[in-house]
């Protein structure tokens, strides 16, 4: 268990400030009991293996929501304590994780910092158990798509796939309207890169039906060696590529594509290129690489979202998409708990959650929501751009507008049959 | 799942079978020098290295911190050679000199202890974060073009110096004093000892040969690689393979089993790409089991 | 019929202690000991079983872990088949069960009959590449293993004989019992003739093919044996997690299995249940104070493989036989145990 530091201190601080004018109110039993007892949020994350700087990151996030609120005196006095642990990126292991927050941890509800994996295997605890629960990271549609999944006490702060695919499509398919219609994809050969490459094409070709696939090569995840995939995608000889690798991964794949001189023959769009991270990881970032915003200090270009990046970056951590998904996931829990005066009951809170809007430096219009209709966040700031060699790494920025968004994701839904 | 037009078409395209040989080979190249370390640990100190992935980690960590001091690419090639060979050789005083006389079963447990520690000392040291390099400038150029097939000129330094190591530590041990010693001393110690040599500081030199080897190869990748925490299992598993697919401390086995493996990804991966990880596996298993000491392994005795 | 007698032991200490965990199940309020004794289960399993190769045959295998999900694997495809659970009703839940057993125990054949063939360092190779190509299978197979996602989605588990396994103590029940029936078999192989043929093999292999003993077939029988009750482990982790994952097919858990093994102790028979338990103790107690679970592991492992040198409950039963030992007088008793002493280092 890490527990918050910064929680601790906070909220000695604050009974020390509230304390000598208080003591007749925390006299009185109800209260006292209130204050006394904290009300836990348990956080399944990976913080060790090639991921870690996923749960790192989630991590500060969650922490920086908490600390604020616990700081503003938390629900009446009473405080809230997260408790993170690692799941090593197992799935069975943040099952295990998961339930043992629960039954040992004393923990009344969890904030879901595992990748898409280990999400499902939270996904069935929190089923079996009716825990209220907010995951944080996956971005895998099916999550809340698919009926068959959904339970009324979950939810999803993160991005949605298939509005990434959505973006992405629209973007590109101005690149296939400019003549690049034969396009190739190397992405890593698991659930989410299959699917969010499948998604990807689905829409380019909505939008453009010209385009052609003309090759694709799929690398295993943390493959270190790309030489292979980055021949074939020679022989393919495509006008554009699509790629959806990240984090380290990602960082390998250039620069050894890089030596082919491969960014040179044709366009590329690599939707977790705008990560921070990976941003600053790569010496010599090559300009004109096409890119979803993922986080970004200037997108939106607002005062909230630049006092964010910079009090985040206090921590000694870079910024990346996972830490802003689950800060807001923690405002939405701790706005929700608010709402019920601290009670954690499933159905009680989810009621609190469902449909609601939080002011966030995230939002396209200073907000985000919890949709009604599936539990998941939209009204994000999302959309693609181009890199350039220097900071702040991007520019260009073509947002999506969010009625777009909704036309073609209930679409979707229709051909899925998830309506 | 087979896509034997492709694989036809590119047999039949000079651009396509350059490239792709070319491929395989700096490929099977990086792979042969990890795994002559391998098998030369087991080939004279009968010792399975299963923490070999763990110093070309080292090394590419070294590597990594050397070059962001010297700016220097060569220097920290070497830099990460000799970390790999001062952990190498502590690791083997303290550790695995104690479990020689042991069953397999117990150096299993100690490297496995030691890959371990070596995770996690990485990430308090360098954070779990990815850490890229960056390609040195003298190789950030265009790529060779030969017979219409593109070759980066810093893989061929890359496949090359791999190469001239290998074929380096092999003349070492096959016709120098120092190898031939550690050679006799593997067969019999208490005679070798006799003779007023002491023997446990060649085993733990070429112990740390072997590692250095490994950290090389870290180091001279690093600068195309990410490198993170755990970045030796997957390096460690492949050369595991070619160690057994060549046969257990046989070097030109290694280096016809690396080539082998490098040609099924390269080529794999246009005919196959979807069964490239297994192709290797099962090629283990006939392997193991039609001729268990390997292609060019010697049978052993129990 | 004198082997009769041990084995009636065997069978009355695993009632005893069956009945003992259905009271506990009864009595104790909360769920997280059930839970995590449920956990325990499926592990004891998986290395109780390879405790059966490594320790009383000498066959080290590295591959494990692929029986141990092939049983979660078998148990979970077959009942989120909708046609099936529908055609078998109530019954769904011990049919699964038996298939994964017999299943596992087929494709611990198949694989015995190769691997069985080679010896030492040769054979944990080719155990190992038959996991690893295991695991290339279900994440190839992405529409049937829902590949490196697993079996997602859920298990479904109908009741039966009015036990729920959505339910904690149900589930720990009926878990117990797929455990204790499996230990059950693993020490009725033990102490039956065929065990006694088992550590002939490990010691010497050659002076008991001499003896007539066809040693191929005997190391495939323990083999599938071993294989068939790791699969059970799978099922209880299957029941346990409502899911499956090609992870447990990874070499990280034959990896882990064999050190469990050796840190519980490699000669006593419930050594590796020690090493289950102080394993996870490890794991859960260096969890709360940081997340450098794997330092702890690795300094705990160099402990007892260095200093140790041997299991834990072997070092506890040295230290009590050196005690014993020394507070008998009686020449002939100590000399008796010294011979006995020998005899078991010799074996070992």
């Amino acid at each position: 268990m890490i527990k918050t530091k910064q929680a601790d201190l906070s909220r000695r601080k604050f009974l020390a400030t509230t304390g000598a004018a208080g003591v007749a109110t925390l006299a009185s039993p109800a209260i006292l009991r209130a204050a006394g007892s904290p009300i836990k949020i348990g956080m399944p994350t990976i913080l060790s293996g090639r991921v870690a700087i996923l749960g790192e990151t989630a991590s500060v996030g969650a922490k920086m929501a908490v600390d604020t609120f616990n700081a503003a005196g938390g629900i009446d006095g009473r405080m809230v304590e997260l408790v993170i642990r690692d799941s090593k990126g197992k799935p069975d292991e943040a099952a295990k994780v998961t339930r043992d927050l629960l039954s040992s941890d004393g923990c009344a509800l969890i904030l879901n910092g595992e990748a898409s994996g280990g999400t499902f295997a939270v996904h069935e605890v929190v089923r079996d158990t009716k825990t209220y629960c907010m995951h944080t990271i996956s971005e895998t549609s099916a999550l809340t798509a698919d009926p068959a999944n959904r339970a009324p006490w979950v939810f999803r702060s993160a991005r949605q796939g298939i509005h990434d695919a959505i973006s992405g499509g629209l973007y590109a398919s101005q690149l296939a309207k400019a003549g690049a219609t034969r396009w190739a994809t190397c992405s890593p050969d698991y659930a989410y890169g299959r699917d969010t490459t499948a998604e990807f094409m689905e829409f380019l070709a909505v939008f453009a039906p010209e385009v052609e696939l003309v090759g694709e090569t799929w690398p295993k995840i943390f493959q270190p060696d790309y030489t292979e995939n980055i021949t074939n995608l020679l022989n393919f000889a495509p006008d554009a590529l699509y790629s959806c690798l990240w984090g380290g991964d990602l960082v390998a794949f250039f620069d050894q594509s890089s030596l082919y001189g491969l960014f040179d023959q044709f366009q590329t769009v690599a939707v977790n290129m705008g990560d921070v991270p990976v941003l600053e990881a790569i010496k010599n970032l090559p300009s004109g690489i096409h890119s979803g915003n993922r986080y970004h200090k200037d997108i939106p270009d607002t005062d909230a979202n630049e006092a964010w990046n910079t009090s985040f970056r206090e921590s000694g951590q870079l910024p990346t998409n996972w830490a802003w998904q689950t800060y807001t996931g923690a405002q939405f829990v701790l706005e929700a708990l608010k709402e019920t005066k601290g009670e954690t009951g499933h159905e009680k809170l989810a009621d609190a959650t469902r449909g609601r809007t939080i002011d966030s430096p995230f939002g396209v219009n200073g907000t985000v929501t919890l949709r009604e209709a599936d539990n998941t966040l939209v009204d994000y700031a999302i959309g693609y751009g181009q890199t350039v060699s220097e900071a702040p790494h991007m520019e260009g920025f073509q947002p999506t507008g969010w009625d777009v968004i909704a036309d073609h994701e209930a679409d979707w839904m229709k051909r899925k049959n998830y309506l | 799942m087979l896509n034997i037009d492709a694989l036809m078409n590119c047999f039949g395209n000079s651009a396509c079978l350059v490239t792709q040989s070319a491929t395989g080979l700096i490929i099977g190249m990086l792979l042969f020098l990890v795994a002559s370390g391998v098998t030369l640990i087991f080939g004279v100190l009968h010792v399975v290295n299963f923490a070999h992935g763990a110093f070309y980690m080292i090394g590419a960590y070294a590597a990594y911190s050397a070059y962001g001091v010297t700016g220097n690419y060569y220097l920290s090639v070497l830099a990460g050679a000799v970390a790999a060979a001062i952990v190498g050789v502590l690791f083997e005083r303290l550790a695995i000199s104690r479990v020689y006389k042991e069953n397999l079963l117990m150096q299993l447990l100690v490297c496995y202890a030691f890959v371990l520690i070596c995770d996690d000392a990485v990430k308090i040291i360098w954070g779990a974060e990815y850490l890229a390099m960056g390609i040195p400038s003298e190789f950030r150029v265009p790529p060779l073009r030969i017979a219409g097939g593109v070759v980066p000129p810093f893989y061929l330094f890359l496949a090359g110096s791999a190469l001239a190591v290998a074929i380096l530590s092999v003349i070492l041990i096959r016709y120098s004093r120092f190898g031939k010693i550690v050679r006799a001393a593997a067969e019999n110690a208490t005679m070798v000892s006799v003779l007023g040599i002491r023997v446990p500081l060649y085993f733990a030199a070429l112990f740390g040969l072997g590692c250095a080897l490994a950290g090389m190869a870290g180091a001279l990748a690093a600068p195309v690689r990410s490198l993170t925490p755990g970045m030796g299992l997957s390096i460690l598993i492949e050369s595991f393979i070619v160690t057994v697919i060549g046969g257990m401390g046989s070097i030109p086995g290694a280096l016809l089993a690396a080539i082998l493996l490098g040609f099924t990804r390269s080529f794999g991966s246009v005919g196959f790409p979807l069964f490239v990880d297994g192709a290797m596996f099962l090629m283990m298993v006939v392997i193991l089991v039609f001729r268990p000491q390997g292609l060019l392994g010697e049978r052993m005795v129990r | 019929m004198n082997l009769a007698h041990p084995f009636v032991r065997a069978a009355g200490l695993a009632l005893v202690c069956f009945v003992l965990l259905i009271v506990l199940a009864l009595v104790y309020p909360g769920t997280w000991l059930l839970d995590t004794l449920t956990g325990l289960f499926a592990s004891g399993l998986l290395v109780m079983s390879l405790h059966l190769l490594v320790g009383y045959t000498g066959l080290v295998s590295f591959g494990h872990a692929a029986y141990f999900a092939s049983g979660g694997y078998i148990f979970g495809m077959f009942l989120q088949t909708p046609d099936i659970v529908a055609a078998f009703g109530a019954w769904s839940v011990p049919v699964a069960t038996l298939l994964a057993l017999l299943g596992t125990g087929l494709f611990a054949l198949v694989v015995g009959l190769i691997c069985a063939r080679l010896s030492e360092i040769y054979f944990a190779f080719l155990t190992l590449a038959f996991q690893m190509l295991l695991v290339s299978v279900i994440q190839g197979l992405v529409q049937y293993t829902g590949g490196d996602q697993g079996l997602m989605g859920g298990i479904p588990r109908p009741e039966f004989l009015g036990l729920d396994m959505v339910q904690v103590k149900d589930r720990f029940v009926f878990s117990a019992f797929l455990f204790l029936a499996g230990v059950l078999v693993i020490r009725l192989v033990t102490l039956s003739s065929l065990g006694a043929t088992l550590r002939m093999v490990r010691d010497n292999e050659v002076r008991t093919a001499f003896l007539g003993v066809n040693t191929y077939r005997v190391k495939v029988l323990a083999f599938t044996i071993a294989g068939a009750v790791a699969g059970l482990g799978g099922v209880i982790l299957a029941i346990l997690t409502s899911a499956a994952y090609p992870e447990w097919a990874g070499w990280a858990v034959s990896g882990e299995a064999i050190f469990t093994i050796m840190l519980g102790g490699l000669h006593s028979f419930y050594g590796p249940l020690v090493g289950v338990v102080v394993m996870r103790f490890i794991n859960d107690v260096t969890l709360i104070y940081t997340t450098h679970t794997d330092l702890a592991k690795g300094v705990a492992i160099l402990f007892v493989v260095l200093v140790l040198r041997r299991g834990i409950l072997d070092w506890i039963i040295d230290l009590r036989a050196a005690r014993r030992g020394r507070k008998e007088d009686d020449n002939v008793s100590r000399a008796l145990s010294k011979a006995g002493k020998e005899a078991e280092d010799a074996a070992s």
